[in-house]
């Protein structure tokens, strides 16, 4: 793994949906190191904040140089990355932590909740130029808050939204009931929703180890050395989402133990 | 700016023996067991300060365990470590090939515990010095030992009489009078002291109306605490003979330059770590910057008022 501290160029910013933004860097070591899943600790200014903020690559172009980093607005310090003006550099630690394991039967199954979608658009690309078939289940409080299903090229795109105001009113996890043979899951999203994607796969005899998750935990350092980002395991003792994860098989997490805090 | 470190003398002793080839450490719970940190310049580092390391294997706390606060962070680890069979086995022999020393955290409940690692370290090639956490609740009197002079000078002695490795105390801040349990550890047989451990504090999650650290409190550590930090490390310099080492929100040459002239003999950066893993590498470099364009050409010039501690060096 290569593991670099750097100045990346902002050279975009933009609203993919409402509440969240992306934040398009150049940095072509970066865009050709990284493997989907992976993370960067992104560097802030903003007064009294100290950590970096974890992120996952949204995307990834070696051909460009290229990534993108999709995140909500929750603090300071995601207030001060989404206001980097284009032409402004970002400190950027990584690529950090593991990234998904892209081989599996499909069809592959992408489980994304609110801004867990942030982590898939490079995901989904990799997938698909494995001549993997893809089924993209995306779920959001409302309309405004899908990405564009065309973010997602080559993969099927089913929305469900809280309020029912496009798509299936309710939950993500429920659009999984209609898959058949999904038997390669990749998840990401709030907790309760990882939860309930867990109940679901127990429901329909899927093993957990079939499914893989990118977690979000708090997170200090990135690197292994502060033990922040503990989650809790199944076989006991704590996961470092930076060292284990942030992408590992859902098998491995004590579920009924997850926390759902994060600083912004 | 990398020469002018080599041309100064930045050599530091902590006493019995133990000496550090510059004065920028890191500290302990920010650094793991040295392994997993592949951008710090290892030459950089005077020192590594472990994880705090007890007796068996601990699983630390449930998450969460960290959070951010104004210039700072709160932190609730428990104590994560692999115990101390498990770092003289795995982790010291690959120390000893290093050229940097690394002291060990030392952290338990009872006396006892601190005995036991400290016993188990002894001797052991790769392990240059340890250093006490007493912050940690004593499962017998209730109270933390670094809290009660008379505590933390039992526990002092308990552990001189187990080793012959030099000895480093580090206090907690969380005291009335840092300089009563600085004098008690001096007396009862301590090399060096460290100051400062973490302030307790907490942080409350108002959306979800519960404290933001499953614990609820933790320790306070960053910018936040320097000034106090500064303040104890001037104190103690003053009131003690033996070395002490300067912790407490370091980010930049200039946070250490203060430590230094404080009256420190060393620092430790810890938050930092998290943020920019080179700052060693910088801070190093610019207190000898410092020392080049004050025309001082080794430490023991720089402290303001003179340190009686440096006659032990």
């Amino acid at each position: 793994m290569i593991v670099a501290a750097a100045q990346a160029e902002v050279v975009e910013r933009s609203t993919p949906m409402s509440g969240a933004t992306e934040l398009v860097v150049h940095h072509p070591p970066s865009a050709s190191a990284v493997q989907p899943g992976q993370f960067f600790q992104l560097a802030v200014g903003a007064p009294h904040t100290i950590l970096r903020r974890p992120y996952s690559a949204a995307w990834a172009d070696p051909i460009s140089g290229r990534l993108g980093f999709i995140f909500n607005v929750v603090g300071a310090g995601s207030a001060w990355l989404a206001n980097l003006p284009e032409g402004h550099d970002v400190d950027l630690l990584g690529p950090l932590g593991r990234g998904f394991e892209l081989d599996g039967r499909d069809p592959a199954i992408v489980v994304a909740g609110g801004l867990g979608v942030a982590v898939f658009p490079g995901v989904v690309r990799a997938l698909v130029a494995r001549g993997r078939r893809v089924t993209v289940l995306l779920g959001a409080r409302s309309v405004a808050q899908l990405m564009r299903s065309d973010r997602f090229a080559g993969a099927e795109v089913k929305v469900a939204t809280d309020d029912g105001s496009a798509g299936h009113h309710g939950s993500v996890v429920d659009l999984l009931l209609d898959q058949v043979g999904g038997l390669d899951i990749f998840g990401c999203g709030p907790t309760p929703m990882l939860q309930a994607l867990m109940r679901a796969a127990r429901r329909l005899d899927i093993p957990l180890s079939s499914i893989q998750v990118a977690l979000e935990t708090p997170m200090g350092c990135g690197i292994g050395t502060c033990l922040g980002c503990a989650a809790p395991g199944r076989a006991g003792g704590y996961l470092l989402t930076c060292q284990d994860g942030p992408c590992l098989r859902a098998d491995r997490i004590d579920w009924d133990h997850m926390t759902d805090a994060f600083h912004g | 700016m990398r020469f002018m470190a080599d041309q100064l003398d930045i050599g530091v002793g902590l006493g019995h023996g133990l000496r550090l080839r510059g004065p920028v450490m890191v500290a302990s719970g920010t650094f793991g067991y040295g392994f997993d940190a592949p951008l710090v310049d290892r030459s950089a580092l005077g020192a590594i300060v472990t994880k705090g390391t007890t007796p068996r294997p601990r699983a630390g706390n449930a998450p969460t365990r960290i959070a951010e606060t104004p210039s700072g962070m709160l932190n609730a680890i428990g104590l994560q470590n692999p115990g101390v069979e498990h770092v003289a086995r795995e982790y010291a022999p690959i120390w000893a090939s290093w050229e940097v020393p690394v002291i060990v955290n030392v952290a338990g409940d009872a006396i006892q515990d601190y005995v036991e690692v400290a016993r188990r370290l002894d001797g052991v090639a790769g392990v240059a010095g340890l250093e006490l956490n007493i912050s940690c609740p004593n499962v017998v009197n209730g109270l933390q030992f670094g809290l009660d002079p008379r505590l933390a000078a039992e526990l002092t002695m308990a552990v001189r009489r187990a080793t012959e490795l030099p000895l480093i105390v580090k206090l907690t801040p969380n005291v009335t009078d840092i300089v009563a349990v600085g004098r008690a550890v001096e007396a009862a047989g301590a090399d060096a002291v460290s100051a400062i451990n973490t302030y307790v504090g907490m942080a409350i999650d108002v959306r979800r109306r519960r404290p933001m650290l499953s614990r609820g409190s933790g320790g306070v550590s960053g910018p936040a605490i320097k000034p106090m930090a500064l303040q104890a490390v001037w104190q103690l310099a003053a009131e003690l003979s033996i070395p002490v080492i300067g912790i407490g929100g370091i980010t930049t040459p200039s946070d250490a330059l203060e430590f230094l002239l404080a009256g420190a003999v060393a620092v430790q950066l810890g938050t930092v770590n998290y943020l920019r893993p080179e700052s060693t590498r910088e801070v190093l470099d610019g207190i000898a910057q410092y020392m080049h364009q004050h025309r001082f050409n080794n430490l023991r010039a720089l402290p303001i008022r003179g340190v009686r501690a440096m006659a032990h060096a």
